[in-house]
């Protein structure tokens, strides 16, 4: 990938939009967006409220703390390690998600270009696997694991979390490369271009977003993980956030709520802030009339 | 150690490389703790390092795993023969793995001063018909029932005491008594009692035992389920104050015992009855600062009797220091830290000696009434059963939640117990 | 920089690999007439590899051991492996729990996957059409994905929650009910409410991917289609949907295995209930292994599971694929 023998051009701006100031159909959109955004985001609300309840209003409904305090992102950092936790997560989770596009990738691209039976059998195969209980084959692994002297360390964790996010990764990438007409590069290839530069020149810019949006589902499928981090995982030190934050859930549904708000938000804050700068690679990397007949 | 073959060297710089240990070396144990509110974790913390100190050649790491997981990590760290040394549960489920054969007895092991001075009740939730002992039990809790004082001198209700402790018709009349429809819509405002009944097996097994309904009954060498009137004594009376009297808030049928809080707060529920003890601590801690409460004795059906779980400590077979491990489990459990890991919790502690401390004697925060109940407490006979959690997902729990949404009548919900409750045991006890 | 060699192994019928640094393609064979089956992109399966050990290793045969777990007796702890051959099969057709479990996770799955799929793509649309604040919203809007599982429930039982929850209060006020329901709780409407939360969590996902997929197609297309008049309705029906099929199947066909295996999140919404009516099979089957240590039964149910949905969705991949598979140009 380093090696592209030509820099990618520069991407084309996109066309001006000439649209009239008020437009029924987009007021329309607009008020959908919205309805979707509190649907979706009204948890935050939430978060935010009781990570500044002092332990005193934890049962009370108002959304605005009375005597709002910052001592449960104190005991989130300080009692329960929360900024180690998650830093060793994002660790484990950024590896993670780059090892599985570089290894999902060139696979797809197979998948897709190259249709045969077998082909088909190893997606249909995958899928299948994925109905089988995780909780059924956590023994096995772990088994294996443990001979690789794996258990109890980060390496181990990456692993899993790669076999784990592939399948998805995998599929999804040879959808988006199959929805890709290949005359782009049979274009590109007629123009003199070899594979290699047909691949870095057309294919990955084109799959920039879907590389960002898959990339994004491992990572944040490692983030979220909770069984195996806690079965493999036994020093203090090395704890990831989700398992960190568990601690802080008791019996009968009881919980130290404030605490266990405050290192929630704490933990979403680094994932929106990757949302954040990834969003804007969602949009799409392709070099409008960047293959010349 | 074996190298994964599959990966890039570049990511092998992350395999921390494994300790070897010297002969001469201090004896590493894992000790996996429950303890999850700030004080109890303190105390347990404390008492590791204490125990630690005191023993040098027995090193303890101390590991907090959470009640919601910790089934599933046992489960897989006993088929994965990778377990701690040490850890915290509850008797019942530790039946369960003993019973699957993944325990130490710990008969043999037990110094005889903690055998005597730990309650007997105590010992018989972890205690097999063999007479192996499968877990030190050190905290346990009985059902109380939490009341508004205003609201009782608003009523004029006599408060019961350990002397003279109400039993169910005086509670119930009580629970009438306490229930005010202010407006007149016909609908109460203020209830005497609201139950958390949404995950109620446990908590009906345990409060029928004061009636004598055990549930599970020995037929030869095998347990069957029987519900006799014994059993439909406290059904009845459940129903009753819901449908009936009216005397018990409707959502807490449905609801979790914290979910009722904010109701008890606001005066809305006179009484919060067959709660656990630690309930206190969340009261105490969260409640509004003009809240005038206190707590009731438990209330007398035939005897005052209650069945309660114990939280244990206890050893995988698979452990390679069982001893050691015995050595720490002896001075974790000692009585002075005992009694700072229950007043951690706000449970009781289970040595008799430490239980007679001062802070379980004194009036704050409703101990003495609650320190008194500890008393009637024992093993109720689901505790011994196999095959008893199977027998509560598939039949206790959902017929006593359909019952108690008025969706089948008693005499139904007593078939159906029966019927699907004896057809699981008969795989257990073949 | 790309050095040719040939692959090692005759296996793979002796074309010629290409590493382009670490990035393996096999280059274009002059070979075949245009048009031939095999087409323009002679790709190694040496790209597989990667991917392929790993699976092999850490999925492939821990799966192969579960399923042969489902025929043994294997409890907790017990020693040894205990064939009992189809016992544990003859048990479950008898196990009418069970069945009713997989009529709720069919429910389950097909609305919830049907749901996060439609409105994933809707949202998606709409995150595309250059709305004010689009930026901001699309990161709002996956703040479901974002957030502790931990957490997720305990929302959401708020929000469900019979006298304090956020829904009865608006739907009271609203006059849609004239009395606060108990969501989570109810007979009627348990499996529904977790529904509701199952696509409020996995649209997120859906909608990233699917918004991907807009942006992968070419604007040439959409562009050529707009010169030849089409309306923008016309344009989505014609040119981005169509695009967009393989993208769409293989998340739909994802999502759907996916919630058929899920039960966290309903687990701690009702942990099944009331009176199992939201008891997933997954859950019946995690019951099973992990609270009453039965795993060798708890595998043959996975492996039922495995083999009525896999075979169920096996037919209509196989045909999506073959359709997906890349066309020539003449």
């Amino acid at each position: 990938m380093t090696h592209t023998l030509q820099p990618p051009g520069p991407p084309v701006p996109r066309r001006p939009r000439r649209r009239p100031r008020f437009q029924p159909a987009r007021m329309l959109m607009g008020a959908l967006l919205l309805l979707f955004v509190v649907f979706l985001a009204f948890p935050l609300l939430w978060l935010i409220s009781t990570a500044f309840k002092p332990l005193a209003e934890t049962f009370t409904t108002a959304l605005i703390p009375q005597n709002p305090t910052w001592a449960n992102f104190g005991e989130a950092i300080v009692d329960l390690g929360v900024l180690q936790s998650a830093a060793n997560t994002f660790k484990v989770s950024f590896i993670s998600a780059l090892l599985t596009l570089a290894i999902a990738t060139p696979a797809a691209y197979v998948l897709a270009r190259r249709p045969s039976p077998v082909n088909r059998g190893v997606l249909i195969w995958i899928l299948v696997t994925q109905t089988f209980p995780v909780i059924l084959i956590i023994v096995p692994l772990f088994l294996i694991l443990a001979r690789f002297g794996l258990v109890n360390t980060h390496l181990g964790l990456i692993v899993v979390y790669v076999v784990w996010s592939l399948p998805f990764v995998l599929w999804m990438l040879q959808g988006y490369v199959s929805g890709i007409p290949n005359e782009l590069e049979e274009a590109a290839a007629m123009d003199g271009a070899n594979q290699v530069q047909t691949i870095t020149r057309i294919l990955l810019p084109l799959l920039i977003p879907a590389l960002v949006a898959t990339g994004l589902y491992a990572f944040v499928n490692a983030w979220n993980e909770f069984f195996f981090a806690l079965v493999l995982l036994k020093s203090p030190e090395l704890t990831t956030i989700q398992v960190n934050l568990s601690k802080l859930r008791g019996i009968e549904g009881l919980a130290r709520w404030g605490p266990l708000a405050a290192g929630s938000l704490l933990a979403t804050f680094p994932t929106l802030v990757l949302f954040g700068f990834m969003q804007r690679r969602l949009v799409s990397g392709l070099l409008s009339g960047g293959v010349k007949a | 150690m074996k190298k994964p073959l599959l990966l890039s060297s570049a990511l092998l710089l992350l395999v921390s490389p494994a300790t070897v240990q010297a002969q001469s070396a201090p004896v590493k144990l894992r000790f996996v703790s429950l303890a999850w509110q700030t004080q109890a974790i303190a105390a347990v913390k404390e008492a590791v390092a204490g125990c630690n100190a005191a023993n040098k050649n027995i090193q303890v790491d101390y590991q907090q795993v959470s009640w919601d997981s910790v089934q599933d990590y046992l489960t897989t760290s006993f088929q994965a023969k990778s377990v701690p040394d040490i850890f915290h549960y509850e008797s019942t489920p530790v039946m369960e793995f003993a019973a699957q054969g993944v325990l130490t007895d710990l008969s043999k092991l037990i110094p005889a001063e903690m055998k005597s001075d730990i309650a007997p009740g105590a010992w018989a939730t972890v205690t097999a018909d063999n007479g192996a002992i499968y877990g030190v039990p050190f905290l346990w809790e009985s059902l109380i029932t939490i009341y508004n004082k205003d609201l009782f001198k608003a009523a004029s209700i006599r408060v019961p005491t350990i002397a003279k402790p109400w039993s169910w018709t005086e509670f119930q009349q009580a629970s009438k008594k306490l229930t005010v429809d202010k407006n007149g819509d016909g609908k109460a405002e203020q209830y005497g009692s609201a139950f958390g009944l949404r995950s109620p097996t446990n908590r009906i097994m345990n409060l029928s035992l004061g009636f004598g309904g055990d549930y599970f009954y020995k037929d030869g060498n095998r347990y069957v389920v029987r519900v006799t009137d014994k059993e439909r004594a406290l059904l009845k009376i459940l129903l009753d104050m819901q449908y009936t009297s009216k005397s018990a808030a409707p959502e807490g049928l449905t609801a979790q015992s914290p979910e009722l809080f904010a109701g008890f707060f606001s005066g809305k529920f006179a009484m919060l009855p067959g709660i656990g003890v630690w309930a206190r601590q969340t009261i105490a801690e969260t409640g509004p600062k003009d809240l005038n409460w206190g707590v009731l004795p438990p209330i007398k059906a035939t005897t005052q009797a209650q069945g309660s779980a114990t939280q244990t400590l206890s050893i995988p077979a698979a452990s390679g220091h069982k001893k050691e491990a015995t050595q720490f489990i002896t001075c974790f459990v000692s009585r002075v830290n005992n009694g700072k890991l229950a007043a951690g919790d706000w449970l009781f502690p289970t040595r008799q000696s430490s239980l007679r401390g001062a802070p379980f004697q004194s009036d704050a925060n409703g101990w003495r009434v609650a320190s008194d109940s500890a008393k009637y407490l024992t093993m109720a006979p689901y505790q011994e059963v196999k095959g008893y959690t199977e027998v509560k997902n598939k039949v206790l729990t959902p017929t006593f939640q359909q019952m108690l949404a008025g969706r089948i009548t008693l005499d139904d919900a007593a078939k159906q117990i029966e019927k699907e409750g004896n057809a699981i045991l008969a795989k257990y006890y073949k | 920089m790309g050095i040719s060699l040939s692959p090692p192994n005759a296996l793979f019928s002796g074309r010629q690999v290409k590493f382009g640094s670490d990035w393996p393609v096999i280059a274009r064979q002059p070979a075949g007439p245009k048009g031939s089956a095999s087409g323009y992109a002679r790709v190694s399966w040496w790209l597989f590899v990667p991917t392929l050990v790993p699976v092999l290793i850490l999925s492939v045969w821990p799966l192969v051991q579960g399923l042969y777990m489902g025929f043994t007796s294997d409890e907790l702890g017990a020693a040894g492996r205990n064939f009992v051959g189809l016992a544990n099969f003859q048990q479950m057709l008898g196990d009418t729990q069970f069945w009713a479990s997989f009529r709720i996770g069919g429910v389950w799955a097909v609305i919830v996957t049907a749901g996060v799929i439609v409105l994933g793509l809707g949202l998606a649309l709409l995150l595309n059409a250059g709305l004010p604040f689009q930026g901001v919203a699309r990161v709002l809007v996956l703040i479901p994905w974002a957030i502790p599982p931990v957490i997720k429930g305990v929302i959401w039982r708020l929000v469900y929650h019979p006298t304090g929850g956020v829904l009865n209060s608006v739907l009271l006020s609203l006059g849609i009910i004239s009395t606060p329901i108990d969501w989570l709780n109810s007979f009627d409407w348990a499996l529904l409410a977790v529904i509701v939360v199952g696509i409020w969590t996995g649209l997120p996902q859906a909608t990233v991917v699917l918004l991907a997929g807009l942006q992968t197609i070419p604007e040439e297309l959409k562009e050529a289609a707009a010169l030849d008049g089409a309306s923008s309705m016309q344009q989505l029906r014609h040119v981005t949907l169509p695009l967009m099929a393989p993208v769409i199947f293989a998340v739909t066909a994802l999502e759907f295995m996916w919630n058929f295996n899920s039960f966290g999140l309903v687990y701690t919404l009702t942990a099944g209930g009331p009176a199992g009516t939201t008891r997933l099979p997954m859950l019946f089957a995690y019951e099973e292994a992990f609270q009453y240590g039965h795993l060798g039964y708890a595998s043959a149910l996975g492996t039922v599971m495995v083999l009525i949905v896999g075979l169920a969705l096996a037919h209509s991949v196989r045909r999506q694929l073959r359709d997906a598979a890349p066309k020539e140009s003449s």
